[in-house]
């Protein structure tokens, strides 16, 4: 996974992210790490439905709708 | 003057020593033959007075006794019926208190099948609930909704970290 200190970051998303998303992730996880030393990944689910997975070394960022829609019915259970 | 013939004089003297011999020999046998019959007749009087008498106690205690017997046999009869009403109530308290338990245990049952139907009625509108609101939000997520998500979940994710990095820094 590293590679001369590199860390591969990993972006899902429902459908394919624009350019203008992806600067404004990269400009958002700037503040939690350098991004000169990370290498972007993409990967496409629809079950996601709306927002963004990040994986990012061992730290999941998890801001997808499906996540937000599960969580919403665990506490109605 | 009056001539009294001698052979009168002899036949009365026969007549008084017969009546003598009568008298010594026949009146006094009969006489204590009778006394002694009537004695016999008066003891037999007397005893068939005292076997009436016994008869008549006998009969008494024989009474006595039946009609101790009969209030016995009431008694028992009494205490029977009593003994009968005692186990009659014991049966329909028991009868009762079992259809009480068994009306408890079959209500218990449906409440838990009622809580049980509720629990997966529940779960199945949360689940169809779940599943309408993800088929909208699947139809009216695009571009501009999707950078709106990006934009507020991750800012909201990117906060969290970065104060749980402050205070893990602060700790050490």
């Amino acid at each position: 996974m590293d590679n001369n200190n590199q860390k591969i970051v990993k972006f899902i998303t429902p459908f394919p992210m624009t350019e203008k998303q992806k600067m404004r992730v990269k400009s958002k996880l700037s503040r939690i790490g350098n991004i000169d030393q990370m290498i972007f990944q993409e990967e496409v689910d629809p079950s996601l439905i709306g927002g963004i997975v990040i994986i990012f070394g061992e730290m999941l960022i998890d801001c997808s709708l499906r996540t937000q829609l599960d969580k919403m019915k665990e506490g109605m259970i | 003057m009056i001539s009294i013939d001698r052979s009168i004089i002899f036949q009365i003297i026969n007549f008084l020593a017969l009546v003598a011999l009568l008298f010594r020999f026949l009146f006094k046998p009969v006489v204590q033959a009778l006394d002694k019959r009537s004695n016999h007749i008066r003891e037999e009087m007397d005893k068939i007075e005292k076997e009436k008498k016994a008869v008549e106690e006998l009969r008494l205690k024989y009474e006595e006794e039946s009609k101790n017997i009969h209030i016995k046999l009431q008694e028992m009869q009494e205490l029977a019926n009593q003994e009968a009403v005692k186990i009659k109530s014991k049966i329909i308290d028991e009868a009762y208190q079992e259809s009480e338990k068994i009306k408890k245990t079959a209500e218990e049952k449906a409440r838990i099948e009622i809580d049980k139907l509720f629990s997966e009625l529940k779960l199945d509108i949360i689940d169809i609930s779940t599943e309408i609101a993800a088929k909208l939000l699947r139809e009216r997520i695009d571009v501009s909704k999707q950078d709106e998500l990006i934009e507020q979940l991750l800012e909201e994710a990117i906060n969290k970290i970065e104060i749980k990095s402050d205070i893990q820094y602060g700790q050490q």
